[in-house]
């Protein structure tokens, strides 16, 4: 039997459901995988949580060697991963994790330029990430989008786009931040994943949860450097082939069941406390409504990059297809 | 030769080349890219340093960095932190030992404008130190009394270290702060005891001759109020700031600086050639920090590939200790850790391994934050790296005071934070209480 | 730093007038540095506090305000690195180096100028290798802030942060050769 050192790492912790995942179903099934011959055994070194890198360095890190496996964030590699960042840019197209991930998954496998975009990057995508669904986390209730209008609500960075046009002033901020930002009156809510609100208690200072189950978007990739991968025997490059698939179909089933426990243990949480965690329905529709009432997000993302030569508008429009082949109906047709 | 040995090698020689004088941060730099270079190859070394010197400073609540020290350095020369201590100094001068005391409560109040604890460090041995000496108190004693009280800088909201457990942890910003005041209270009130039972039994530590060879300058009632409004503004502005919801926590060093900007320009204490000085000391300081900051970090990345916190923890924490056994190889571990690194590195060291361990015993992990703070603190005390020694060795620039005095005057207070560790462990409602946990 | 200053201009031999002038420029662009990265920190308090008042009058915050202030820590210390070698007011222990300097006055020339030469290796080494990075900021055209709100290239400070080691790096190098002097003179 043949050992063979392997560093997996992240930026954030475990706790974080994806990071986590990279344990429990990529390694894991890695090593179940290679335990069946027994020829290869992986040693792995395991340096989640910013040990060796931040969030603002994932793509380079695995792109140097500096970690061998390593979760890449792509939400914060915007210039370097700009067609990764098509999801976010037409949101509301899907609220269905499963599909998102599926998609994105036949598009590496089958767009080029997608593929390219990463694979130029000296790394091999093993497994794909996505968020769950994005919510309102408010100190007073709203009806409907409309009451938005002149509230400050914390967003992070990228996520201010989907704020414009609503009459909501974007507060920039993080989850470190969310908790103290509403407490203190700095915002009035957060536009925030379920997954992220419920660690940190968002829903004591902000009990209102306006329900939307907006858009997934697509968040990065677990993914090998090139040179590593490149030395693997092909038994092991096969397991791990085989165990990012498991992890990408696993990871996006759990988002779907995740969200809606993490939505129910927040009420449950709040019962006690004053006012109470409420959960209010948007009505049917209030999303294609929201929806309307922003710019060209899509189109104003495409532009720049056409103009770089970068077939933006393409991507898009082949995301969108097959979203919609799998019978997603998205709440704007972004590519039309 | 495996991961584990290179790295434990780096530890070794990392300590030696400190020892010898190399400066810290270069060393630490020079180290880890040796050992980066054998655990995986050189090129991978000498991007990962380069990445290192490129995003690990990359963080918006580091610019807290700067302006803190800023705001402590205009509020230097404005004379607000002369005029808190005049305060405090009136009011405790019967006491024995009463400077001392005074530098810690004036410390303790002027901690609440502040966030980090080099500002104290620097004010407070410009304006106690001559003060105490004047009084008879020897050097070693009154740098000491600095050093320690000087922590409670970042004890006291708002605090850098704080924040960065806090963003580390995953735990909200405002609750660290919460639960920062009443181990900060506490902790004063030791260091109190500390003194008085110094200046009793141990006579010879505190005062050179006699206490009172020089005078006081008496301070009437009108003065005394005069000499505190603009510390109790700076205060609303900073606490009323943060707590009023104008600004977030890594806002408060940038509303602070520019209220001690208007403060210092108000009491004409601050003209073209002064202001600019300043800032370049400013910059000096921010960047002895940031630079060792940086470093530290490619060392602990390196420490992180080559295996060895993870052995650590293997051999320390996941044995049949416990999660009090833990806890208390937690804490010894830090305060081992802090002799020789910086307060940030250690936590970006230890936490990520500690953390997962710490929640799965069941810690309130906002109080677990605080005992991570106050036994990290310890190591700006603790020779031979202690950071507020460092500060206040060049803040006094006196050729006579050798650091090694510094670090012996202020080893009574490392065991004052030693026995406030061990209080708000065994009563976690002294920092939990106020953080509503 | 002014002990320093004279061992360079008080080299004893004939080239003496041409090296000061040298020095002097060398001086100069150190303190350039330094001097830009003090203005950076008035910037930097400037905008911080330009977004608390936008966001408490206007209610949104100010676009690119985070990130260029994150990007500002690292040039800071970048620009200012030289001046803080210079100034020899890196973190480091004395307990041994002193006394052994004191004792061994040329052998502690030569372990300073040792270490001076690690420090001008190793920054040298974050310049040279921050020159690849800068490179693939330019190819991607790597930018902070939000397409559709406000966006901002990074390469000028990527320029910036290479050039600040840069200097930092050759500073040290001049450490390293005004060490060797002294123990030159020592010597004699
Ligand atoms: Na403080
Ligand atoms: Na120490």
């Amino acid at each position: 039997q043949e050992t063979i050192n392997l560093t997996v790492a992240s930026s954030h912790p475990t706790v974080v459901p994806w990071v986590g995942f990279i344990q429990s179903h990529f390694m894991a099934k890695t090593d179940e995988l290679l335990a069946k011959t027994g020829n290869y055994k992986i040693e792995w070194n395991e340096a989640f949580g910013g040990q060796l890198y931040k969030a603002n360095a994932t793509l380079s890190s695995v792109e140097e060697g500096v970690t061998d496996i390593g979760w890449v964030f792509s939400f914060l590699e915007q210039a370097k991963l700009p067609l990764s960042q098509a999801s976010s840019n037409a949101p509301f197209a899907t609220s269905n994790p499963p599909a998102l991930l599926e998609t994105m998954q036949e598009l590496i496998d089958n767009n080029e330029a997608f593929r390219n975009e990463w694979e130029s990057h000296n790394l091999k995508v093993l497994g794909l990430t996505a968020t769950d669904l994005y919510d309102f986390y408010l100190k007073e209730p709203i009806a409907g989008i409309d009451d938005l209008a002149g509230r400050k609500i914390s967003a992070p960075g990228v996520l201010g786009n989907w704020l414009r046009g609503t009459g909501a002033n974007a507060v920039d901020g993080a989850l470190t931040t969310y908790y103290t930002d509403v407490q203190t009156g700095v915002s009035d809510g957060v536009l925030s994943l379920a997954l992220g609100a419920l660690p940190i208690k968002l829903y004591e200072v902000a009990p209102y949860i306006a329900r939307f189950d907006g858009g997934a978007v697509f968040s990065g990739a677990v993914a090998i450097n090139r040179d590593s991968w490149d030395a693997l025997p092909e038994e092991v490059q096969a397991a791990m082939v085989e165990a990012g698939k498991y992890y990408t179909v696993s990871h996006a089933q759990d988002l779907v069941s995740r969200h809606e426990f993490a939505l129910n243990k927040m009420v449950e949480l709040g019962a006690g406390q004053n006012p109470a965690v409420q959960i209010i329905q948007m009505p049917e529709g209030e999303t294609a409504k929201w929806v309307s009432k922003l710019p060209d997000i899509a189109g104003d993302w495409a532009a720049p990059l056409e103009a770089r030569g970068i077939p933006a508008k393409a991507f898009l429009a082949d995301y969108m297809t097959r979203l919609r082949e799998k019978g997603e109906k998205p709440a704007r047709n972004w590519d039309q | 030769m495996s991961p584990v040995e290179i790295g434990s090698l780096c530890v070794a020689a990392l300590i030696l080349l400190i020892f010898i004088g190399m400066p810290i941060g270069i060393g630490m730099l020079a180290v880890s890219l040796v050992g980066v270079s054998f655990i995986r190859s050189d090129t991978v070394a000498i991007r990962m340093m380069a990445q290192v010197a490129n995003d690990s400073l990359e963080e918006y609540l580091f610019a807290v960095v700067p302006l803190f020290v800023l705001m402590g350095l205009l509020v230097t020369i404005s004379g607000v932190g002369r005029d808190t201590f005049d305060v405090f100094e009136r009011l405790l001068r019967r006491l024995t030992a009463g400077l001392g005391i005074a530098t810690v409560f004036a410390n303790a109040v002027f901690a609440s404008i502040t966030g980090i604890s080099i500002a104290s460090a620097t004010v407070f041995s410009r304006v106690a130190v001559p003060e105490m000496t004047r009084h008879g108190y020897t050097k070693r004693f009154a740098t000491g009394v600095v050093a320690g009280s000087s922590v409670l800088g970042m004890l006291i909201p708002p605090s850098l270290l704080m924040i960065v457990y806090a963003v580390i942890a995953e735990q909200s910003v405002g609750r660290m702060f919460l639960a920062g005041i009443g181990p900060g209270i506490l902790l004063s009130l030791i260091f109190a005891a500390t003194i008085v039972l110094l200046a009793r039994r141990r006579r010879d530590f505190v005062f050179e001759a006699d206490e009172n060879t020089a005078a006081y300058e008496d301070l009437g009632l009108a003065a005394m109020l005069r000499k505190s409004v603009p510390i109790l503004i700076l205060m609303l502005l900073v606490l009323g700031g943060l707590y009023g919801g104008f600004f977030n926590p890594t806002e408060a060093g940038a509303a602070g600086a520019f209220g001690a900007l208007v403060i210092a320009l108000l009491r004409q204490s601050l003209d073209r050639k002064t202001f600019w000085s300043l800032l370049v000391e400013t910059g000096q300081i921010t960047v002895s920090v940031l630079f060792l900051i940086l470093a530290a970090t490619f060392f602990s990345r390196m420490l992180a590939l080559s295996g060895v916190p993870r052995e650590l923890a293997h051999v320390l924490l996941s044995g049949s200790l416990g999660p009090y056994g833990f806890l208390v190889f937690y804490l010894l571990l830090i305060i081992l850790l802090g002799c020789l690194i910086d307060s940030i590195s250690i936590m970006l060291i230890l936490l990520p391994i500690a953390l997962p361990v710490a929640s799965a015993a069941g810690f309130d992990l906002i109080w677990f934050g605080v005992l991570t703070v106050v036994a990290v603190e310890m190591g700006l005390l603790t020779p031979p790296f202690g950071l507020s020694v460092y500060t206040i060795k060049s803040a006094i620039d006196d050729p006579d005071l050798r650091v090694g005095d510094i670090f012996r005057g202020a080893f009574p207070f490392v065991i004052a934070m030693l026995v406030a560790l061990a209080m708000i462990a065994i009563f976690p409602p002294i920092a939990t209480w106020l953080a509503g946990a | 730093m002014a002990g320093n200053d004279q061992t360079i201009g008080a080299a004893p031999d004939g080239p003496r007038l041409r090296e000061a002038g040298l020095a002097r420029v060398w001086r100069w662009v150190v303190e350039g540095f330094a001097a830009a990265g003090t203005v950076l920190i008035g910037i930097l308090m400037l905008i911080v506090c330009a977004d608390i008042v936008a966001r408490n009058s206007a209610g949104a915050s100010l676009p690119l305000v985070s990130e260029a202030g994150a990007l500002l820590v690292v040039l800071l210390v970048a620009l200012q690195l030289a001046a803080n070698v210079r100034s020899r007011r890196l973190a480091r222990t004395e307990i041994f180096i002193l006394p052994f300097t004191q004792r061994f006055p040329r052998a502690g020339a030569i372990l300073n100028a040792a270490f001076d030469l690690v420090g001008a290796a190793v920054l040298g080494i974050v310049a040279w290798a921050t020159i690849r990075i800068l490179e693939k900021d330019l190819a991607s055209s790597e930018f902070i802030g939000i397409v559709g709100m406000a966006t901002m290239p990074t390469w000028p400070f990527r320029l910036l942060i290479l050039m600040g080691f840069a200097v930092a790096a050759i500073e040290f190098a001049v450490r390293c050769i005004a060490e060797l002097r002294n123990f030159g003179r020592v010597r004699t």
